[in-house]
């Protein structure tokens, strides 16, 4: 079993749903302005924009990026005690009480995907309210990052064993991938030949970020056509 | 036991600074115990709010903490070189450095280990490095080589002082019971001295690879990252290299401040800073041909990310702290080492100081920009470093000026029994050594 | 402070650079085993864990070595 996720880009609108709604799945701390111009934004999921060419013929591209789970990840290689490390199912875990906040993972990914808490994460009464009661807060002082909503994967496993039944593909499906307007994100295991992400990732225009680095990510970009 | 009065020792400037310390000293201390306590509350606000209240941001998570930390470590190495390597090479002029070079060594591998628990979001889970420790995380290894360095050097630092501090038990210096208790029973008699001399070649040796380990394994850190401007195998002995660099510029800035302060022209003389010059403008020579190898291949390479640090720093936002580096570390030294007319004391303190600046420069450069150019397209990363990072860097410095201080109020910073062994017994040593290469007399049978 | 005290406080001083060394050792031992039980670090970090650990004992050896030499090797005439 190993989990992975496809984004098509001929898909996406780069309308920034996916970011929003990890933020607000997973309780990811919103910044102060002064903070967020400092670079100091906690997106979980990100929304990366490149530019290539000039006027007139300038091509914006938005690039949803989320961790990519790699299957030889830089992070857990120089994490000193073991606050993340890769489970047995391919996710690319973060244990919050264990991490000492050396921020060591955070300099050696090359896709730059993990978030640190610099102050103690504040929500204003409102969002208070929304905060999911199914997903832990973090402390000050710790690193933390896109898990592929596994909190979503513990329900989904608990409620299969109690219908005595395996895992369905659409049982457990990550924010980002609901929330998607245009479909764009599709989630589920990479091994199994039936699941939608297995087959797409066969497809003429699969390609990965980074991939000559060797961290073997497991979140696959479908290029556009033009 | 017998008590000698304080009489006249031949070697009175080296014992004056404990036994007659002067008001300064005090005035001194308290300006620093006052700059460390600032540097305290500073600290404990970090650790209430977090680390937001330093300059620190996504992508640049690394600041000064990190660099001060291979700063202090790199300077460390002053003490392997002159103690270790002269003591092995058995130059005779090492004998009044010795105890200097090494005293820096113990002090600022204190500071530098202390830094990166400084830099931690969350010190009070600092156990986990034990209950949990990883072996394969090269933050791991350096906790362990340091530990191994910090008591080796303090080990090495403390046995040859045993008879200096004999000498001053003897004089009755006070506090008397830690004299008694740091001397050992030491009398001087010629079983101890083989004692002492066979524990010294043993620790001499031994703390040679250790030093090399620990600024090899700091410069894992960053080598063993996939970034550009940090993956490159020449790390290593580059930061070893640039260890050993800042380590002699940092003894030779205290041997002048010493020579003033404490009147000691009798001992450091002029011969001494012109050796450990030409061997600093040796250094800066080395320092040179790593640096330009470095770079070059990166550029010739060209691989784009590398590229993008490369730039950053030849041309973009770092240029003026990268060419600062470089007239630091290069041709300031060149031209005041290499020319014999500007090797004066002054010059050597100019490009001493020059030296210790362009090594902290390298550490900024090597740390930031690559941290400030993420591979994928982001922003580049601005680092502006606060207030808070500023005062843990002066007090790091203070730590560092207090500790020496102290040492020096307590414990003669010049060796007095290797001085003395020195002007007994040196003359005859050397000379039976150099008689020994010299070649054989022709045998009587010799063929004309 | 009397010589009887000196002497006791310098035998504890040297009987806890060993505990020291015998703590820093246990690590380093724990840290090998579980990186064994993970099979995630490189063989290198393991071989250069296991030379660390006789590091220290040589050290503390050198210590031991100076202190007991050091006090062998007083004039007959000086009272323990």
């Amino acid at each position: 079993m190993k989990w992975g996720m496809v984004i098509d880009l001929q898909k996406c609108t780069g309308c920034g749903e996916c970011a929003a709604a990890c933020k607000l799945e997973n309780n990811v701390s919103i910044v102060e302005p002064t903070e967020a111009a400092m670079g100091r934004s906690m997106l979980w999921m990100d929304m990366l924009t490149m530019y290539e060419g000039a006027y007139p013929r300038l091509r914006v591209r938005q690039i949803p990026r989320p961790c990519m789970h790699c299957d030889h990840p830089p992070c857990t290689k120089v994490c000193p005690v073991r606050a993340t490390y890769k489970n047995e199912e391919g996710i690319v875990a973060q244990i919050y009480p264990q991490c000492i906040g050396c921020r060591y993972c955070m300099a050696a990914c090359p896709y730059t995907v993990k978030s640190f808490n610099w102050y103690k994460p504040e929500w204003a009464p409102g969002i208070r309210k929304t905060v999911n009661p199914d997903v832990s807060t973090r402390q000050v002082g710790v690193v933390e990052k896109c898990t592929f909503c596994v909190h979503r994967l513990q329900k989904a496993k608990e409620q299969a064993k109690h219908e005595g039944r395996n895992l369905r593909e659409n049982d457990f499906q990550p924010a980002c991938a609901d929330s998607c307007p245009a479909g764009a994100i599709a989630f589920g295991d990479l091994e199994n030949e039936s699941h939608r992400v297995n087959q797409l990732s066969h497809s003429p225009r699969a390609t990965k970020l980074l991939e000559d680095l060797g961290t073997e990510p497991k979140v696959i970009y479908l290029k556009e056509v033009d | 036991m017998e008590r000698a009065p304080a009489q006249p020792h031949p070697d009175y400037p080296l014992l004056r600074p404990i036994e007659n310390p002067g008001r300064t000293f005090y005035y001194i201390v308290g300006v620093l115990l006052a700059i460390l306590a600032y540097t305290g509350y500073v600290y404990v606000r970090q650790i209430l709010f977090g680390l937001g209240v330093t300059g620190m941001a996504q992508p640049v998570t690394w600041g000064f903490y990190i660099i001060n930390f291979v700063f202090f470590i790199g300077i460390s190495h002053a003490g392997t070189l002159i103690s270790a390597i002269l003591r092995l090479s058995k130059a005779e002029w090492r004998r009044p450095i010795t105890r200097m070079a090494e005293v820096i060594t113990a002090i600022v591998l204190a500071i530098g280990g202390l830094h990166p628990i400084i830099d931690l979001g969350r010190p009070d889970r600092m156990l986990h490095l034990f209950y949990n420790g990883r072996l394969q995380s090269p933050l791991l290894w350096d906790v362990t080589s340091i530990t191994a360095y910090f008591t080796a050097s303090t080990i090495y630092l403390y046995i040859p002082m045993i008879p200096d501090i004999a000498i001053l038990r003897d004089r009755g210096v006070k506090p008397r019971w830690l004299y008694e208790f740091l001397s050992w029973g030491w009398q001087g008699t010629e079983r101890q001295h083989k004692v002492l001399d066979r524990a010294m070649n043993i620790l001499m040796v031994v703390v040679i690879p250790i030093a090399v380990s620990v600024h090899t394994i700091i410069s894992y850190i960053f080598a063993m990252t996939v970034q550009p401007g940090w993956h490159s195998t020449i790390f290593g002995p580059y930061f070893v290299v640039g260890a050993i660099f800042s380590g002699i510029a940092a003894i030779l800035v205290l041997m002048i401040v010493f020579r003033k302060v404490f009147r000691l022209e009798g001992y450091l003389k002029h011969i001494h800073f012109n050796y450990l010059g030409i061997l600093l403008l040796i250094m800066s020579l080395l320092w040179f041909y790593f640096t330009f190898s470095e770079y070059l291949t990166g550029y010739y390479g060209h691989e784009p990310n590398e590229m993008r640090v490369f730039w950053y720093k030849f041309t973009g936002a770092f240029a003026p702290y990268y060419w600062a580096m470089v007239t630091c570390n290069f041709l300031v030294p060149v031209i005041l080492l290499g020319i014999r007319k500007f090797r004066t004391i002054t010059g050597i303190l100019f490009a001493s100081i020059s030296v210790i600046v362009g090594m902290w420069l390298e550490r900024l450069i090597i740390v930031v920009p690559s941290l400030a150019n993420p591979r994928l397209p982001y922003p580049t990363g601005i680092y502006i470093p606060s207030h808070t990072e500023w005062i843990l860097f002066l007090g790091g410095v203070s730590v560092f000026i207090l500790g020496y201080m102290l040492f020096a109020r307590f414990f003669p910073v010049i060796s007095i029994w290797e001085i003395e062994e020195g002007r007994h017994e040196s003359a005859k040593m050397v000379n039976e050594r150099i008689t020994s290469y010299m070649p054989d007399p022709q045998p009587s049978s010799a063929q004309e | 402070m009397n010589q009887k005290w000196i002497y006791r406080l310098q035998i504890f001083s040297v009987s806890m650079v060993w505990v020291l060394f015998t703590g820093i050792a246990v690590w380093v031992f724990t840290l090998i085993r579980e990186s064994l039980r993970l099979r995630d670090a490189p063989d290198a970090s393991v071989g250069i864990s296991i030379v660390a650990i006789p590091v220290f004992f040589t050290l503390a050896a050198v210590l031991t070595y100076v202190f007991i030499g050091l006090r062998k090797g007083r004039r007959k005439d000086v009272e323990p």
